[in-house]
């Protein structure tokens, strides 16, 4: 990682600087040391639960990444949830209908909105809303957090909406052909013939079974949702996590960079788990055997 | 880039639109669009909170560690104060120096202070100045200016309200330096996340990567501020800071980097564009140690061959100056030197067939990829390749450029602003980056530090400034605009911000 990102000390001087200052700089940071005895500092930090300071604002990086999940952590879990409630009516739909104009035009619009980049789409939501209709914040967040939620949650409208366009688009995709292939199974047939409706067999079997490959994908989904944020939070000028990582990048401050990273990887494990852990509580199949990834995996 | 018609022709033309933005942004907190009509009318709102959006978020809210020019524009002259201060107009102004008093030989400078209080209710005393001197000068200091401050050799507090300082040698730009450097309570211990300084406003929230607030300083000693307190709003992306503006989340921008954006902000009785000049020059360095351009003909020939009036124009729209030289005319030596080395291709081939490359020859520009760098890169490129001369353009990134150009000094030219003020020192440093070494202009320059007066001084750096223009030791190819856009509402912004210095006390909000 020190090494990707280059000198952190070249951020902190300006053109003046003495080579002197350099190495007080480099000294007081502590990256003059061997690279092995940085890195047994840094997992010895870690073990003691500690993401260390910033090599810029010498601000603790915890506290940080703590104080930036209060935009990052909502972002995420409503631009997922809008994604959702998008994606599973109008992939099913799509499906259902997958023989008809609208059904083909259904499919045609998610193949679409989920091929605009999400920086675009929330330059034209910012025109449309904030600028000419005046109706949203073009970015920004308030600076009590939550003290006010109206305000805060006003201030994720549009984010929202970004990037649950573009992800529910890929969403819904994934959707329409999980029932699509649920719709065409005789079991449906063999249900409707035992007298039941179409709606019920739809729920008691259709459901079951399509949902599987859904979840797989819907943690991935989520754990994309969660870098959408980080360029989201750019166009909206939110001070989350994203924007965290990017000026952490940008100011080759190695302690922020790598505390947003440990601290994404171990949410997307996380995801990753429990989606594992529904999977076997939903699919009996699954629940038997002991790589029960295998079939999520391939259906993804 | 979006680029709409005034915001304001539109919100009068959709009534209802005024209705649901108006309920919806006082659930926000937010203020909605400037109220129209308001502009020049009405009495200052001495309780207004202005709302700055920047794009220069200091790294570290402590200058000795490298919080760049961002804490100067959010902290100097605001939350602390030094010994002197900079005007808008680049003079020196005493401060918290009530008096000063200097020595025959200008080596011993007593200061009597003013009575002045920090935010934490400690009195200024002469040990705070001491320990702030110090710790400016100090090893693990990475300060702008500590190269220019370790002049001093010694910090006496003779008593509680008398300071001495003792100089290796003498300074004539002594106070001016002084005017950057903080005068912190020698109680305060880390300074990277709080603050204890004398100024106008104490720091009351800090969030990084989103904002600064600050608020008036009831023990202030000074004239209290003339609005109710500042909150610099920081933004990563100059489009969300544009729409920022235009929404009236923020009051006024301290710097617009864009050029393309500003007809965005032309409609007068909305916005109030402020041109100031800036200490910003964006030049050609060559390294002046190697080959062709160890050789003042070569040097002369590039700079001749490219249409500097053209490339501002395009790229700041007839904004902004051209300048021969380091010095801009904001500095006491400033001569107008644009024509030392005029626009004139057949003079650069002539020059060049002089030196021996009547054939041309290649070279490599390493530009970094920030700004409008790209741009001049190429326009570079095109006018050299009318005189015969090839430029491979290699984009690098600020860490790149450090370490090689600015450290090991591996490079043929390359593109950079230089944002400092009385900067033309850099050329009696042979081994800056550029390595311009001339022996007379290194005497000219040390003896202007030592001179006894201000007039001698000019005159000194006159000649070196004189000099490195007719070497064309760079090619200086203009000073930036400095760009500042506030709503209608907004008065009293300060015009220039040399070296990034922004005093906020002056601005004023009119009640809405």
């Amino acid at each position: 990682m020190l090494r990707v990102l280059g000198n952190p000390v070249y951020a902190l001087i300006s053109v003046g600087a003495t080579e002197e200052d350099i190495a007080a700089a480099a000294a007081r940071l502590g990256v003059d040391r061997p690279l092995p005895v940085q890195f047994l500092d840094y997992v010895g930090q870690l073990l003691r639960l500690d993401l260390g300071r910033s090599f810029t604002s010498n601000l603790s990086v915890g506290d940080e990444v703590l104080r930036r999940l209060n935009v990052t952590l909502p972002l995420t879990l409503l631009s997922f949830a809008l994604s959702v409630l998008i994606a599973i009516p109008a992939g099913f739909l799509a499906a259902w209908k997958a023989r008809t104009w609208y059904g083909t035009a259904f499919s045609a619009l998610t193949q679409l909105a989920g091929a605009i980049p999400v920086f675009w789409v929330g330059i034209l939501l910012v025109t449309v809303f904030a600028l000419r209709a005046r109706i949203l914040p073009a970015g920004g967040f308030p600076r009590t957090d939550w003290e006010d939620p109206q305000a805060a949650l006003r201030a994720l409208v549009l984010p929202v909406l970004t990037i649950a366009i573009v992800s529910g688009s890929e969403l819904a995709r994934y959707v329409r052909s999980a029932s699509l292939d649920v719709l065409g199974q005789t079991y449906l047939r063999t249900a409707r013939a035992t007298g039941q409706s179409f709606a019920g067999a739809l729920l008691r079997h259709g459901l079951r079974n399509g949902i599987v490959p859904v979840i797989s994908v819907l943690a991935i989904q989520l754990s994309t949702t969660f870098v959408g944020a980080v360029i989201v939070e750019n166009v909206f000028a939110l001070p989350g996590l994203g924007d965290m990582l990017l000026v952490g990048i940008r100011e080759q401050d190695f302690p922020s960079v790598q505390g947003v990273l440990l601290f994404s990887t171990a949410l997307v494990l996380l995801l990753g788990f429990v989606a594992d852990v529904l999977q076997r509580i939903l699919d009996p199949r699954i629940r038997g055997t002991l790589s029960g990834n295998h079939r999520s995996r391939a259906a993804a | 880039m979006p680029r709409r018609t005034s915001p304001r022709s539109l919100a009068l033309a959709v009534p209802s639109l005024i209705a649901i933005a108006a309920l919806t942004a006082c659930a926000g907190g937010q203020s909605a669009a400037p109220s129209a009509g308001s502009a020049g009318a009405g009495s200052a709102d001495p309780d207004a909170v202005i709302t700055i959006g920047s794009e220069n978020e200091p790294t570290s809210l402590d200058q000795i560690f490298g919080g760049s020019s961002g804490v100067t524009e959010a902290f100097t002259g605001n939350v602390y104060e030094g010994l002197f201060r900079i005007t808008d107009d680049a003079e020196v102004e005493p401060l918290l120096a009530a008096t000063t008093d200097v020595s025959e030989d200008g080596l011993d400078y007593t200061f009597t202070l003013q009575d002045a209080e920090f935010h934490s209710g400690d009195p200024v005393t002469a040990q705070d100045v001491k320990y702030s001197l110090d710790r400016f000068i100090s090893e693990q200091s990475i300060a702008a200016r500590k190269r220019q401050l370790s002049v001093i050799e010694s910090v006496t507090a003779v008593d509680d309200s008398t300071v001495a300082v003792r100089l290796k040698s003498p300074s004539i730009s002594f106070t001016y330096n002084l005017g950057y450097v903080w005068i912190v309570n020698d109680t305060a211990g880390d300074l990277t996340a709080a603050e204890d300084g004398s100024g106008p406003y104490t720091l009351t929230d800090y969030r990084k990567g989103d904002s600064i607030s600050l608020e008036p300083f009831d023990g202030y000693w000074g004239d209290a501020p003339a609005n109710g307190g500042v909150v610099y709003q920081y933004y990563a992306d100059p489009t969300a800071l544009d729409n920022a503006l235009l929404t009236g989340a923020v009051d006024l921008v301290t710097g617009q980097s864009t050029p393309d954006a500003l007809p965005q902000f032309s409609d007068e009785n909305s916005f109030t564009i402020i041109e100031g000049t800036s200490t910003t020059k964006n030049l050609l360095a060559f390294n002046d140690r190697v080959a062709p351009f160890d050789n003042v003909s070569v040097r002369k020939a590039i700079y001749s061959a490219i249409d500097r009036e053209k490339l501002l124009d395009s790229i700041w729209d007839g904004r902004g100056e051209l300048v021969g030289s380091m010095v801009p005319p904001s500095e006491p030596w400033y001569i107008d030197l644009v024509d030392e080395n005029p626009y004139d291709p057949e003079l650069a081939e002539s020059l060049l067939a002089e030196a021996g490359y009547a054939d041309g020859f290649s070279f490599t520009i390493d530009t970094p990829d920030s700004g409008v760098q790209s741009t001049v890169a190429e326009f570079l490129k095109s006018e050299l390749a009318k005189v015969g001369i090839t430029v491979d353009i290699r984009i690098i990134t600020d860490d790149e450029w450090y370490q090689k150009v600015y450290t090991e000094h591996d490079f043929q030219a390359t593109l950079q602003t230089h944002v400092n003020d009385r900067d033309i020192n850099f050329y009696a440093n042979p081994d800056f980056y550029w390595g311009y070494d001339n022996a007379d202009v290194q005497t000219w320059l040390a003896e202007a530090e030592a001179a006894a007066s201000t007039d001698e001084q000019t005159e000194l750096v006159k000649k070196a400034n004189q000099k490195i223009a007719e070497d064309a030791a760079s090619a200086w190819l203009y000073l930036e605009p400095q760009l500042r856009i506030s709503t209608a509402e907004i008065t009293g912004v300060p015009q220039n911000g040399l070296n990034s210095l922004f005093y906020v006390s002056g601005i004023e909000k009119v009640a809405s």
